[in-house]
């Protein structure tokens, strides 16, 4: 295990580097389309379906980049994986029981 | 990542800017040049003719339906393109079938003589139209990959914009400062005073920007939440199209569309028609709609007239209604394309448009000024990514109006039967800007910046020399015709023309010593000799900055 | 147009003179530091008016963006100017904002 990491050289800051973007690029946007389709839920009583899908898919270019931003400024690429992922489930649950509270009402 | 968010935005700004720096400059002079296609295209088709002043509408609008008339006979629909600000010709167009026997059709625009009644046959040309396309459909590339590459840098610059602020600490003492010196500081402020007073330009230019394929990005999103048949439907709910008859296959006797137009003119207190679009023409279901020019960022509906052809009577439309969202996002398609402007203000969005290249200009020339000192320190020469942006910022920045410029040569200098013309007038551009981005490897900076700024000037200098050898419409019979967009075309190449001369006699105005300021002022104190030390105090107007600055207003080129 | 680049330029004239290093830079007299408190909220009733011009000229769809475009010719050429001209720029406030009461009265 530590041959490998010294042969890829694991621990270069190139590595974290390219850890971030991966994450800004992917991680990114699995939390943009989450955080748009709980935006969807959200607005899903009162504009009506197609009309909170829309703005949900329209705000989401601002949640991507607030996303990148806040990437790019955490101190370590783990931090960066481990946020990500923990956002990501957090808004994927409070989506999941929106859908559900939303397909009581209708 | 950095100590603070400050610093890790300010990174994240200049790596954002860097890599996608030179096709978002691409992207934006396309797009400046793209609120002029219209009048781009009338000038790269010199066998239009000049307008044609007091002509009315209703002569217009009989000239052009005796065309249809003979030309179009049969065809269910057919528009009629009146003269406006932005193009002086009559144009009629309608769908004409690719082949015969093959399926689908094209929809063709033919040129009309105002006072003939003659068809035009231009040049092929791919005109303003091509020019303003490459904007967001590149060029050489394929649809869906050029509107990912497009996306991906125009979230890029979303970024820049976003963190640019966040970095801009003194944004609102700083609101106003402009030091007009050589080297950072100087271009430090060009870049902040271009951004600050167009942000909410570039805000909006970004998003919508991002806005117009957002169902290309979002794929993902929109795929989870519905099917195919629901995404039709929200696709129907955002983007009403007008809905019309079709032909009842049944021939009737239509009314002149010039004594339509009657009620139309009723309808508005004014004579103020833009286009007519004819449907189900010659049969007893034809109706005409008459539409002007836009007076609303969102819908005007009184902005259409539908009338019955037959009777001639008004007929009441189904009024799209669009949604609050689809409000916002056609609001926004509205502001980003500026359909609405009149002629001041689609100057003053070009202009601002060159702002924002300009802006992007000066960051990526900021760049390099800020390392330079270090850079030209190092023992084996500058690192080859000092070295590549470099090239890449003469290339582009100076380069790539130059290849635009040969666009507009190779559209005047061509041979007129050539095949694939249209293909070679853009080929040629981009082999000219290729070449401009080879070139500087074989020069110094200096040289190259001096040389390629010199050879812009040269070359948006001769093409209206060019223009009045190889056809009429030159300069002194636009004037004379009082063709204002014609003669604008030539007169705004000349004053490009001055500004990048401006640009290289600033450029290579007298240099002081090349030592750096610190060697300088070593010097300075080394001298015993009161006299000297005197004599270079005394002259407030030597700046002790570094070598081979580009000078502030070579980013002003487009501005002046 | 040309009433709201000129209304423009002179709010941003007066929220320029607010800021003491821009106010050494164009006037030759100082101003009392009374007189200077009324700059800034002056000039936000200013900006307020052009706004309300911009939307009486040109309705509530194309005025607000017409009003952006102003904001940026007149912000860009009092840089220009103080940069390179600081000493005209009260001067060509002044006629501006008469010239544009006028159009305005006029019209």
């Amino acid at each position: 295990m530590s041959y490998l990491v010294n042969k890829l050289n694991a621990c270069s800051p190139y590595w974290s580097m390219f850890s971030r973007v991966l994450a800004a690029i992917t991680g990114g946007y699995v939390l943009a389309t989450a955080n748009s389709i709980f935006i969807s839920q959200l607005l899903l009583s009162s504009v009506g379906k197609y009309q909170a899908i829309h703005i949900g898919l329209m705000l989401t270019f601002i949640t991507y980049a607030c996303v990148a931003m806040w990437v790019f400024s955490v101190s370590t690429a783990t931090k960066v994986w481990l946020g990500l992922i923990k956002l990501t489930v957090l808004v994927a649950v409070a989506t999941w029981l929106l859908m559900k509270l939303n397909g009581m009402s209708s | 990542m950095k100590d603070n968010f400050r610093q890790s935005m300010k990174w994240f700004h200049t790596w954002v800017g860097l890599v996608v720096g030179w096709v978002l400059f691409f992207m934006f002079l396309t797009g400046s040049l793209g609120y002029f296609y219209q009048e781009i295209t009338r000038w790269m088709e010199p066998e239009r003719p000049f307008i044609a002043h007091e002509v009315s509408t209703e002569k217009l609008l009989d000239t052009a339906q005796i065309y249809l008339n003979k030309h179009a006979k049969g065809v269910d629909e057919w528009d009629i393109m009146l003269p406006n600000a932005r193009d002086q010709n009559l144009r009629v167009g309608w769908r004409h079938l690719v082949d015969s026997g093959k399926q689908g059709s094209r929809y063709k625009i033919t040129v009309l003589d105002a006072l003939t009644g003659e068809a035009v046959a231009s040049r092929a040309t791919g005109g303003g139209k091509l020019l303003y396309r490459m904007h967001y459909r590149l060029h050489y590339l394929s649809t869906s990959i050029s509107y990912w590459v497009v996306g991906f840098c125009s979230m890029l610059m979303l970024l820049a914009v976003i963190t640019g602020v966040v970095i801009h600490k003194k944004i609102f003492t700083d609101f106003f400062t402009f030091r007009a010196k050589k080297g950072l500081l100087g271009w430090l402020d060009i870049h902040n005073v271009l951004s600050v007073i167009a942000l909410p330009f570039h805000f909006m230019i970004t998003y919508s920007g991002l806005l117009f394929f957002l169902f290309t990005y979002m794929v993902l999103s929109t795929n989870l939440q519905i099917n195919d048949e629901e995404f039709d439907e929200m696709l129907n709910e955002i983007y009403p199209g007008s809905t019309h008859l079709d032909s009842a296959r049944q021939p009737s006797d239509m009314l002149k569309v010039s004594s339509l137009y009657q009620q139309v003119k009723n309808s508005w207190h004014a004579d103020e028609l833009s286009y007519v679009e004819m449907f189900a023409a010659d049969d007893i279901n034809a109706h005409a709609r008459f539409v002007r020019h836009e007076t609303d960022i969102t819908y005007n509906p009184d902005d259409e007239v539908t009338i019955n052809a037959i009777t001639g009577e008004v007929i009441a439309v189904k009024i799209n209604k669009y949604t609050g969202a689809g409000i916002i996002h056609n609001g926004f398609f509205s502001l980003h394309e500026g359909h609405f402007a009149g002629p001041i203000a689609r100057w003053i969005y070009f202009f601002t448009g060159l702002i924002g290249t300009a802006m992007i200009a000066s960051g990526l020339i900021l760049w390099t000024t800020k390392r330079k000192p270090k850079q030209m320190k190092k023992a084996n020469g500058p690192d080859f990514g000092y070295r590549l942006v470099e090239q890449l910022n003469i290339g582009t920045i100076v380069g790539l109006p130059i290849a635009i410029a040969s666009y507009f040569y190779a559209n005047r200098l061509l041979p007129l039967d050539m095949a694939n013309r249209i293909n070679w007038e853009a080929n040629i551009m981009f082999i000219s800007w290729a070449v401009l981005l080879i070139y500087p490897a074989f020069r110094t900076a200096k040289q190259a910046w001096s040389e390629q700024l010199l050879f812009a000037a040269l070359l948006y200098f001769m093409l209206p020399i060019v223009n009045a050898f190889t056809t009429d419409k030159h300069l002194l019979n636009s004037l004379h015709h009082q063709d204002w967009n014609l003669a604008g075309f030539d007169l705004t190449l000349l004053v490009v023309s001055s500004c990048f001369a401006f640009a290289a006699y600033k450029m290579t105005s007298p240099q002081l010593s090349n030592k750096t300021s610190a060697q300088r002022n070593k010097q300075v104190s080394k001298r015993v000799n009161n006299k000297i030390v005197i004599e270079k105090r005394d002259h407030p107007s030597v700046q002790v900055t570094n070598d081979s600055l580009l000078p502030l207003p070579q980013a002003n080129k487009e501005k002046c | 147009m040309l009433v709201l680049t000129s209304l423009s330029f002179s709010t941003m004239v007066l929220f320029c003179l607010a800021m003491t290093k821009h106010r050494e830079q164009v006037l030759e007299s100082e101003i009392s530091i009374l007189a200077v408190r009324f700059f800034r909220p002056f000039a936000w009733l200013l900006l307020l008016f052009t706004g309300y011009i911009s939307v009486d000229m040109y309705g509530w769809s194309i005025g607000p963006a017409l009003l952006f475009g102003a904001f940026t010719i007149a912000t860009l050429l009092l840089i220009l100017l103080l940069t390179y001209r600081a000493k005209i720029v009260p001067e060509l406030a002044i006629v501006l904002s008469i010239i544009a009461s006028m159009s305005i009265f006029i019209s």
